[in-house]
């Protein structure tokens, strides 16, 4: 049934004073909207105008909300400071290798948790979460180690393997699997099609906009991952965007060169955002794109 | 169902998870344990050559340290107002955002810009909302350079300006500011969940919904958050578990003294404990204080799961 | 209910598995060197822990890593100090990287040591090498510094591996010693370039008033009320960094404030207590501010051209740029900045902090590894050239004297002003105060007791006592030895 139809009906039975309730409540959400958009806007605001200031003009009591004099020159200053071209590249190797392979993972686990049968499947459910708990930051020293007796120091598998398995992800797909109904994969059963293609051909479809978003949430991760790359892989060659971006607008003082710094995230951002623009499409046109009605 | 012969099956999909979880995280933990029980351990003194005795000595002393009860009662204060009221507000919003039609894609890009804006900036912005510049607060000599951004909005109003986060501010102020900044810190990712999941959720139901002319608070109670449960209980129980883990937002606002600097330290929290810790690369102690903190957000964690089984939609 | 038990039970298993272990648990020192035999840092008179192989530096090819907090605009000159240094040694290959701020390259290093893969030498701050220490992962430079084993180099010419009398006596004292605070007597850094506080003041209006520079405190209290007078609307004093000044006070009144042996905190006495009094009773007067009080650099109010205005400003001599007003479209300022050592309690035992990065060289197997190492780091130190240029880039002042000599240098010297030479003007009064600089003894904590009485310096100039000042200032200091001992 398309949503026009349905549209007319609804504006036929509509009286004139509902008509009046309806365009309230349509106000009051706009209204809502728009507010807490420009809410959320204001520190993307605040990153944009910082990247056009002097650092004079930035280091001042009273912050400006516009600059007094556009700068646009610290755009270019970022641009040649840092070996961007290098960093973008080796920054988007890394995130994409590491969103496939981690998408499939996340997929085959929680299809398992969602479908499958297996002893202690609970027990085994809650200690994946339990690993959440523990602050992240206490697991570096032992990873470090671990990755060195690998001898993985100084290549792109010690920045894209161990964090293949995000159990945050998993526990996600997990609960969009167990909402789609257990009949039609008893079916799939009866009809002979294997685990497999059922996962294949069903489940990942209808979830697809949850595997966007941790495509998104994914790459993300790999574009402002900071401790872990700086650590294990802090040569040229391997250096990821957020490593190369955090140095480059340092004087020795330790002092950051803020609106430098702002531009070249601005500019590194950029490509994000398109891509963000692009994905939104899918996001929106997963359902109808299933082909599945029920 | 599978029949328990084809037991193994699951386990081949598992495999993968299983076994980096093994190598990655389940190691890390294990060695965490280790070193919590290793009286006064420290990674370096272990690499000099040092050896350490067995022992809980690690927890006594985190436990007897004077603000470790102001470090709950601020990690669970912040827990207790952020998720609730970042939940509620997603929700919010992304029914609003699923309801309407023009504007649709554009407030949408928008709500996803926070992704694309970098972390400093928004640690920067709300220095300058809430921060008070000048001097001598409360004597006769007061100087303000500047009240803020959210000050000057409250005078606009014809409020009274407040000292949020400067010294001689009050505990009600500085918990009010980051309640604020976690809340919006958090609404991002929470309105993708929200939204994601609402995409799912089959028109059909609200078409047949309004056919029979149900109201819009019924549908909203008895269609959208049943049907979008498993994503409620998810953001709900993983905000608790990044609500307790809280620290980095509250270096942001106040610096590394966690506090207003009459006060240092008023704010700290459970994981800014841990961190002092590792400063000293005191990894026993740190690593005894993330075993409470783990401990503490497991029974949380299972509290909610059991809530949740009641709960949740399938 | 069944998963808690499980997970308990799992738990439980854990730790009987690791109680176990750990009895067993031997750790092997993967950076020790086999040539060093045993050390004893702490105690004094302690064993340097290098010894330095007969031949000194056989011309093997080594590679070297160097890890730093350059920004852009310093790198490029290191780069070029690099290749004049691989005409003398072509086979010593210089791999550097800049790490990201000083707390960065401590934590990347602290970590690297556990699986002994350090690099060979990097930036350092004393607290940094007191927990490389714990390791006994650096290499104390004592035999390197006196041998006089003679090294060729590939330009035909050679030079003696360690340092001459001369290029002993050529360091600005007070940053050479602060290699020797780790209470064993042992020399651990080189000081690579150095910055301290100095006093910047509006030379404009300290004209235009009569007004003369303090030397003193007692001066700067009787100014401060003068100041007050004349712009009531004003805060006379600037001061950035309370850690600094709480320290600084200690070292100019002689009082204590930590050791490096045994008892580390020592600062809660009567003097201490003492000069925080007065200080708070200043700011209640309306006389300083610090910039966390402030809310902002207080070198913005130092600069600001309208509203609430400061005279005077103490702070890094390195940022003096920050300093300096906005110039006008006709490329002019709006006042003249002065310079100035800061005030002291006692004008002829002058004291004044010493900060900067020093170079710190670790422990590897290969023993060519930390010769080569500190035949690079004692170029660094050393080469006139590269410090005169280094030093003008960064803003930094050189740690030899004789820097002063080289042409460059004393033509940028010479240009010293209030406004475009600012840099020049600041480096002048360091370079004029090289007798007044000392170092704060480093230990396993040290930086705790630095930012504890930061805390408490900013806690007891604004916070309400109550009617009882002693009493909240007791109760200040009492908190801070806490906290100290709890980290310690």
């Amino acid at each position: 049934m398309s949503m026009t139809t349905m549209h007319e009906r609804d504006m036929q039975q509509l009286t004139a004073k509902q008509r009046v309730v309806k365009f309230i409540v349509k106000f009051f959400v706009y209204a809502f909207l728009i507010i807490t958009a420009l809410t959320v806007l204001f520190p993307f605001y605040w990153m944009i105008i910082s990247s056009l200031k002097s650092l004079e003009e930035y280091r001042l009591s009273v912050p400006t909300f516009w600059p007094h004099k556009v700068l646009l020159s610290n755009y270019v200053e970022a641009f040649t400071a840092a070996n961007l071209g290098r960093l973008f590249m080796n920054t988007l190797y890394v995130g994409v290798v590491s969103t496939i392979l981690s998408l499939i993972i996340t997929v085959l686990t929680a299809f398992a948790f969602a479908r499958l049968e297996f002893k202690g499947k609970e027990t085994l459910f809650a200690l994946l979460l339990a690993t959440m708990m523990i602050p992240g930051e206490l697991f570096t020293i032992t990873n470090y180690s671990t990755v060195t007796q690998l001898g993985w120091i100084g290549s792109f598998k010690v920045l894209i393997i161990p964090f293949l398995v995000s159990v945050f992800y998993i526990y996600l797909l997990r609960q969009n699997f167990l909402q789609i109904p257990n009949e039609l994969y008893l079916a799939a059963k009866v009809d002979g099609t294997s685990d497999l293609k059922y996962l294949w051909k069903v489940m990942v479809p209808l979830s697809m906009p949850t595997l966007i978003s941790i495509t998104i949430l994914k790459m993300m991760g790999s574009w402002n991952s900071y401790i872990w790359p700086r650590l294990v892989a802090n040569d040229e060659a391997h250096r990821m965007i957020t490593n190369g971006l955090r140095n480059a607008f340092r004087d020795t003082a330790g002092d950051i060169n803020y609106p430098v710094q702002m531009a070249a995230v601005a500019i590194v951002s950029a490509p994000l955002f398109l891509v963000f623009i692009f994905l939104r499409k899918y996001i929106m046109s997963g359902v109808s794109r299933s082909g599945i009605k029920g | 169902m599978v029949e328990s012969k084809h037991q193994w099956k699951a386990w081949i999909y598992l495999a993968p998870a299983i076994a980096l979880l093994l190598v990655f995280t389940i190691w890390p933990i294990f060695n965490t344990v280790r070193m919590a029980l290793l009286e006064n351990y420290s990674g370096l003194k272990a690499a000099g050559g040092a050896t350490f005795a067995f022992g809980f000595g690690n927890f006594t002393k985190v436990i007897h340290y004077q603000k470790f009860i102001t470090c709950m009662k601020n990690t669970v204060l912040l827990c207790i107002w952020t998720v609730p009221i970042s939940t509620f507000l997603a929700l919010l919003i992304a029914v609003a955002l699923n309801s309407i039609k023009p504007l649709q894609k554009v407030l949408q890009t928008i709500f996803f810009l926070p992704y694309v804006t970098n972390s400093i900036a928004i640690g920067m912005v709300f220095a300058a909302m809430f921060n008070m510049v000048g001097s001598f607060y409360g004597t006769e000599n007061e100087l303000i350079v500047t009240a803020g951004i959210i000050n000057n909005l409250i005078e606009l109003f014809g409020g009274q300006a407040v000292n949020w986060i400067n010294y001689g501010s009050s505990y009600m102020a500085n918990m009010t500011v980051m309640i604020v900044y976690i809340v919006w810190n958090a609404l991002p990712f929470k309105i993708l969940i929200l939204l994601g999941g609402l995409q799912s959720i089959n028109k059909q139901y609200y078409d047949a919904a309004r056919v029979d002319g149900t109201s819009r608070r019924r549908i909203f109670t008895h269609i959208t958050v049943p049907l979008l449960s498993p994503m409620l209980a998810y953001v709900i129980i993983t905000g608790f578990i990044g609500g307790f883990k809280e620290y980095t937002s509250i270096v942001g606002i106040f610096g590394e003294t966690m506090g207003p600097a009459d006060d240092a330290g008023r704010l700290n929290t459970m994981v800014g404990f841990i961190y002092d810790a590792l400063s000293t690369n005191s990894q026993g102690r740190a690593s005894a204080a993330a075993l409470i903190l783990f401990a503490i957000i497991l029974v949380v964690t299972l509290i909610n799961l059991q809530v949740s089984k009641k709960r949740v939609h399938y | 209910m069944k998963k808690i038990v499980s997970i308990m039970l799992l738990l439980a298993m854990l730790v009987s598995l690791v109680a176990c272990g750990s009895s067993g648990t031997t750790t092997t020192d993967p950076s020790s060197n086999s040539s060093t035999g045993e050390s004893t840092p702490a105690a004094n008179g302690a064993k340097a822990n290098f010894d330095v192989p007969e031949g000194g530096y056989d011309g093997s090819e080594v590679t070297i890593r160097f890890y730093h907090t350059m920004g852009n605009n310093l790198v490029p000159v290191l780069n070029t100090y690099i290749e004049e240094f691989n005409k003398l040694y072509p086979n010593i290959h210089i791999e550097h990287s800049s790490v990201g701020a000083y707390d960065d390259v401590r934590d990347q290093i602290s970590t690297e040591i556990t699986v002994g893969n350090q690099p060979n030498i990097a930036y350092c701050y004393p607290d940094h090498v007191a927990l490389y220490n714990l390791a006994k992962s650096v290499v104390s430079l004592d035999n390197l510094i006196d041998s006089d084993i003679t090294v060729e180099r590939a330009d035909g010419t050679t030079e003696i591996l360690g340092l001459t009398d001369e290029q002993k006596a050529d360091f600005i004292s007070g940053y050479y010693e602060e290699g020797r605070e780790y209470g064993d007597g042992l020399m651990y850094t080189m000081p690579l370039s150095k910055s301290t506080e100095v006093l910047y003041y509006n030379k404009t209006f300290f004209e235009e008033n009569g007004l003369t520079v303090p030397t003193t405190w007692d001066e700067m209290e009787a100014l401060c009320a003068k100041i007050k007078e004349i712009d009531p609307e004003s805060i006379p004093l600037g001061y950035d960094s309370e850690p600094n000044w709480f320290i600084t006070m200690c070292e100019q009144l002689d009082t204590d404030y930590t050791s490096a042996s045994d008892d580390h905190y020592i600062f809660n006495n009567d003097q201490n207590k003492e000069f925080v009094k007065k200080f708070r009773d200043w700011y209640q007067k309306g006389y300083l501010t610090t910039q966390t009080l402030y809310g902002s650099y207080t070198s913005g109010l130092f600069t600001s051209d309208s509203g609430v205005k400061s005279y005077m400003s103490i702070g890094s001599s390195a940022g003096a740029v920050h300093q300096r007003p906005k110039a006008t479209a006709e490329g002019t300022y709006p006042f003249e900045v002065g310079v100035a050592t800061i005030p002291q309690a006692n004008p002829q035992n002058p004291k004044v902090i010493s900060q900067g990065p020093s170079i710190c060289v670790f422990q590897k197997q290969d023993p060519q590894e930390i010769i080569a190492s500190w035949l690079f780091v004692k170029f660094l130190t050393t080469n006139v050239d590269f410090q005169a240029e280094f030093s003008m880039a960064s803003g930094y002042v050189p740690v030899i004297k004789s820097v002063g000599k080289n042409p460059v240098y004393a033509d940028f010297l010479s240009k010293a002003d209030g406004g475009d030479y600012i840099s020049a003007l600041s480096a002048q009064v360091c370079l004029d105060q090289e007798a007044a600089y000392y170092t704060s003894p480093a230990f396993n904590g040290s930086s705790t007791a630095r930012s504890q009485v930061g805390a408490l310096l900013a806690q007891c100039l604004a916070a309400d006592d109550g009617g009882n000042t002693d009493a909240m200032i007791d109760k200040a200091f009492q908190n801070a030895i806490d906290e100290c001992e709890y980290a310690g």
